[in-house]
């Protein structure tokens, strides 16, 4: 529950004593007594583990190491706080990230310094009261009950208040997360036609984005580019549509200007290297991955994918023992994560290879499918394509034709990834085999679910659910198979009535559906059908 | 304005004017702890002094603010975030700031809106024009100042009146949209103006845009600062 401002757990973070003593007088002033304050990003993220905290009064730049965005982002991604946790940022100066791109990212509000105890105060007051009246809508969203947030936030929409950006943006995202992009493109018009506004016009560029229709996504996003040119969240979707519109060279452009503009941004700096090493650009790709490792060293957005990236440009440039030293990096940065891991040691195979040992090759390919099993739905297409291709390289022709079998049958739907899987066969000189092997692992698939339709269509649920899940097995990605189990599971429900476990595993597989492929036309009506089943007692 | 081969030199003042504004804050941090520390322990009359410290600091930043926030406009690298809000919430923060120096002074400040008006605004950019209206106005008035808004003809009116003489009739004749220049005789560096008028026409909506006006009369017959935002 939302506790009351002289309530609340509060922690001061800044690096300088006089600031933070400062910042507590006013607090002490405004009947705040739990205070606690710390001066570095160490401490504070010490005590945000160890301890909730209900208000965070937090400096933007303090110095050395962290700041105090990426505190935030840290103590987020890692449930230190959760939505009723009011953050203020404290800064010299307002930067995009602090209104801009995902919830997750953006703290509730910032205050321009220097800070007075009355604007403190008074700014506090409101975001409480916010925070209050927004846990509602919290509470169902939490419960993945996103029927119930819409309209909860509909009703509050119905009183002009200074919530009304706030609620129209959860309202858009909840449409847009539900798969519900029919109502979202009517609800974002809507909006625009009142007032030509840059995350509404974002945001419908969004829905095109998810509804496939890139071109019309592309006009929005560079529209509001042109009004805006700080508006570096349009930059990065625009890149996106470009890049599924086949414009490559162009996505690159387009990231290359925002990181110009806005040279902080780890995960884009991560998006330009991709890009440009996607383009052939190596030397850029070179430079792009170093700065992204620069920049993610002390962020959440740290990735293992920037240092086997410059390792596979490095390779390629010809200095594959270079490349194995950041590799080695890598390993140590990320040894308790099998997913990063497996990148490491495929990159690792492919210098191995290049400096031409075999033996050495050949174990990180080991190593690299013992950890392709145990990631097993975490493991990316781009990870599981390279390695591959690595086999093919090394003359494990039957390995690889493994590998690219479970990327079709977990994306047998997915054109631009079974074009990917042809051009990889095709650089192994096995382009038949490799159309004959798509075509025959997608029909596998199709003549599973019909099967498993004809089952649930006979009422057999429970044989259809265990044919389902047995084939999911060897594809835990594929959409349709998920969305056909939560279909049976919907069914069976209907029959034998509602069982809470059932529910909670339906909702979970339809979250994973709405990340691998909001499209999936089963979506939105398994979430409206499973939102109706929770409310009902 | 003078420019070397090599270095553009609004970079130079930009940069430089960032570091002062993270030095003033320092000082005004201090400043402010002082206050708060030694309130109850020092006499009047030094209170006072530091106090007016404090005000003129104050000064000093939003000045530095502006510079800063007209170049990143000029260069189209403003964080400008025009968002629905609440009209009322924002001019009462603006009284805030300003609030113990009116005090002292012996103004009366009153805040005239409807609560339930809601508007499209850039909060920092706006409050920026505000503060330096409602500095203008503390400079010239007797005792009273009066900050209101409406809503008329689908635009939001803010307007800063005060009891004081009001604008020279050479100021009423001259467009305070465009910009005259620096004038150093009289000291009047035409900043403020400036920046209000930039800021007015950054808001946009459709074929309409924002404006700056002064006009001497309101409810207390003296100068009135007028924005306009569509």
């Amino acid at each position: 529950m939302t506790i009351t401002l002289n309530k609340s757990n509060t922690l001061v973070i800044d690096d300088f004593q006089s600031m933070r003593s400062m910042i507590m007088g006013f607090l002490k002033s405004m009947g705040v007594t739990n205070i606690s304050n710390v001066g570095t990003a160490r401490e504070a993220l010490e005590l945000l583990s160890s301890k909730k905290f209900d208000l965070v009064i937090c400096d933007y730049n303090l110095g050395q190491g962290k700041n105090g965005q990426q505190i935030l982002e840290e103590a987020r991604h890692k449930r230190y706080i959760g939505h009723s946790t009011v953050w203020m940022m404290v800064t010299a100066e307002k930067t995009m990230d602090m209104f801009m791109g995902a919830a997750e990212a953006k703290p509730d509000d910032y205050l321009l310094k220097p800070v007075t105890e009355a604007m403190l105060s008074s700014r506090l007051q409101k975001l409480f009261e916010k925070k209050r009246m927004l846990e509602p809508i919290e509470k169902a969203v939490k419960s993945r009950n996103y029927a119930h947030a819409i309209k909860l936030c509909e009703e509050q929409l119905a009183t002009p208040s200074a919530n009304t950006q706030e609620l129209q943006r959860i309202k858009s995202d909840l449409l847009i997360n539900s798969g519900d992009f029919v109502t979202a493109k009517t609800f974002l018009s809507g909006l625009l036609a009142a007032r030509n506004i840059p995350w509404v016009k974002t945001s419908l560029g969004k829905v095109h984005y998810l509804s496939k229709d890139y071109i019309k996504a592309r006009e929005l996003f560079e529209e509001v580019l042109q009004e805006n040119k700080m508006y570096l969240e349009a930059a990065d979707w625009l890149a996106k549509s470009l890049d599924a519109l086949g414009e490559s060279a162009l996505a690159q452009a387009v990231l290359e200007k925002a990181m110009m503009l806005s040279p902080n941004a780890t995960l884009r700096q991560k998006s330009l290297a991709d890009a440009a090493l996607k383009n052939g650009a190596l030397e850029l790709a070179q430079s792009a991955y170093e700065k992204a490792i620069k920049l993610g060293e002390f962020s959440v957005h740290k990735s293992a994918g920037n240092f086997a990236g410059l390792a596979k440009v490095i390779t390629t440039q010809n200095d594959p023992e270079q490349a194995l030293k950041i590799l080695t990096l890598s390993r140590n940065e990320f040894k308790d994560d099998p997913a990063a891991t497996l990148q490491t040691a495929v990159a690792e195979s492919l210098a191995h290879h290049k400096l031409g040992n075999t033996e050495q090759a050949l174990a990180s390919l080991q190593e690299a499918e013992a950890l392709i099993v145990e990631t097993a739905q975490n493991t990316s297409v781009d990870t599981t394509i390279d390695m591959a291709n690595m086999m093919f390289q090394i003359g494990q022709k039957d390995k690889a034709c493994g590998l690219l079998e479970s990327v079709v049958k977990n994306n047998h739907e997915n054109r631009a990834i079974l074009q990917r899987v042809e051009t990889t066969f095709e650089d192994a000189g096995m382009a038949e085999e490799g159309l004959a092997l798509i075509k025959s692992s997608s029909k596998e698939v199709i003549d599973i679910n019909n099967q498993g339709v004809a089952l649930a269509n006979e009422g057999k649920f429970e044989e259809g659910i265990r044919l389902i899940r047995k084939a999911l097995q060897a594809m835990p990605n594929n959409d349709l198979m998920i969305t056909n189990l939560c279909g049976m599971m919907i069914g069976m429900m209907h029959r034998t009535g509602k069982d809470d476990r059932m529910l909670f595993e339906v909702s979970e597989l339809l979250e994973r559906v709405g990340r691998l492929n909001p499209t999936n036309k089963k979506y939105h009506p398994y979430v409206t059908l499973l939102g109706k089943m929770s409310a009902t007692d | 304005m003078p420019q070397t081969e090599d270095i553009n030199f609004s970079d130079f003042i930009a940069s430089s004017i960032h570091d002062m504004k993270n030095s003033l804050n320092i000082q005004v941090g201090f400043l402010e702890h002082l206050m708060h520390s030694y309130h109850d322990k020092v006499d009047p009359n030094t209170l006072d002094q530091l106090g007016h410290t404090i005000y003129e600091a104050g000064r000093m930043n939003v000045n530095l603010v502006q510079i800063l926030s007209l170049y990143k406009l000029g260069n189209s690298i403003y964080p400008i975030d025009i968002s629905e809000r609440s009209v009322t919430e924002m001019l009462e923060e603006v009284v805030l700031q300003n609030q113990s120096i009116m005090k002292h002074k012996g103004i009366e400040i009153i805040v005239d809106c409807a609560p339930d008006h809601y508007w499209y605004f850039d909060r920092d950019l706006v409050g920026g024009v505000l503060v330096n209206a409602l500095n203008n106005a503390y400079n010239y008035t007797q005792d009273k100042i009066r900050i209101a808004a409406d809503i008329r003809d689908d635009q939001l009116e803010i307007r800063v009146e005060d009891n004081g003489k009001g604008y020279p009739a050479r100021m009423l004749n001259e467009n305070v949209n465009s910009n005259k220049g620096v004038n150093f005789s009289t000291g009047s560096t035409g900043l403020g103006f400036y920046f209000s008028s930039r800021v007015a026409a950054m808001h946009k909506n459709g074929e309409r845009q924002g404006v700056l006006t002064i006009e001497n009369g309101g409810a207390y017959n003296g100068g009135c600062f007028v924005l306009t935002l569509p």
